[in-house]
């Protein structure tokens, strides 16, 4: 089987740990789905295919990728109604950005209406300025761990680890979507 | 006139679009006649499905199984083409924990020659249908 299914993401943390850099950085490797749109809302959209390993099946990412400081805006809360996993961001080097993660986390869950509650990663980036690194690895490990979510870290800079982060979400979807059919299949 | 159940793949209704597709669970799934088949939605909403009946038909009364459907809106049509669809029906679904949903719609001014099934929420990621059954008559054919 080939299943297409359909993965809107929401991207958020503090303003300049790389959020944009990373979705730039993904969305410019050179695969042929690469799909590039910029919404006039100001919000800008990356739309790209991932296989997932050893199904046939793929998940199209939709990911909406906005400044942190005004995601919250009333112009973004209809995108803010029902976003499927979450990706937070945060730089290595700036423990607040760290900090403000469950704000974040807090504040996108409060957006979901009902008890299913969004899965996602958390992603640590700037890893590449070792000597300025102040949030370590455990440390984050731990805190994502207790919140449902998946720990990575990436380098933006040096081009290291950034695809692992979204194959991960895709992952995740599709897991979602087969205990779905399972429940869907249970009812019939 | 006899009164038939419209939806029905076995009396030449087809669905001719689905924004939405798993070759496991396909839309046809929704007018096969069999309980047990769904359709799926395979992420983001809005989703819809067209059923076209290849005829003029009026419908008197709608069932609709479902999983996790929250937000539906129903157009209806009474052209040859799939077009000029009209706002028909919108019903805000209940979900219950373990159980299908079962949504049952008496219809005034059913004629139509096509339905269109738009899903503008959900309770999930995912939602899905088993089937929609229209009961009422079969008017005439499309000339």
């Amino acid at each position: 089987m080939a299943v297409r299914l359909f993965l809107c993401s929401v991207r958020t943390g503090d303003p300049a740990v790389g959020k944009t850099a990373l979705a730039q950085i993904f969305r410019s490797d050179g695969a042929h789905f690469q799909k590039n749109y910029t919404l006039t809302t100001g919000v800008d959209l990356v739309v790209k295919t991932l296989p997932v390993p050893d199904t046939g099946d793929s998940v199209e990412l939709f990911i909406f990728d906005s400044a942190g400081k005004e995601l919250f805006s009333e112009m973004l809360d209809k995108l803010w109604e029902s976003p499927n996993v979450l990706c937070l961001v945060y730089d290595v080097t700036n423990e607040q950005s760290f900090l403000n993660c469950s704000k974040w986390l807090e504040k996108a869950r409060s957006q979901v209406p009902g008890t299913s509650l969004p899965a996602g990663v958390l992603v640590g980036n700037k890893t590449d300025l070792v000597s300025r690194r102040v949030v370590e690895a455990a440390q984050a490990q731990e805190w994502a761990l207790g919140q449902g979510l998946e720990c990575f870290e990436t380098s933006v800079k040096e081009m290291e680890n950034y695809e692992a982060p979204f194959q991960c979400l895709a992952r995740q979807f599709h897991q979602l979507y087969r205990e779905k059919l399972e429940v869907f299949h249970a009812l019939a | 006139m006899r009164k038939v159940d419209l939806c029905l793949s076995s009396e030449g209704t087809e669905v001719i679009l689905a924004t939405s597709s798993d070759e496991k669970h396909p839309p046809e799934n929704i007018i096969d006649g069999n309980p047990e088949t769904f359709w799926t939605t395979t992420g983001m909403f809005p989703q819809e499905f067209i059923i076209c009946f290849h005829k003029r038909v009026r419908i008197e009364r709608l069932v609709i199984q479902s999983c996790f459907v929250r937000t539906l809106q129903i157009e209806k049509s009474t052209s040859k083409e799939p077009d000029s669809f009209e706002q028909w029906i919108e019903r805000d679904l209940v979900h219950t924990e373990g159980q299908l949903q079962n949504e049952e719609i008496m219809a005034n001014d059913g004629h139509a020659t096509y339905l269109r099934f738009i899903i503008t929420s959900a309770f999930d990621h995912f939602a899905s249908v088993y089937s929609i059954s229209a009961e009422g008559i079969a008017v005439s054919n499309l000339s």
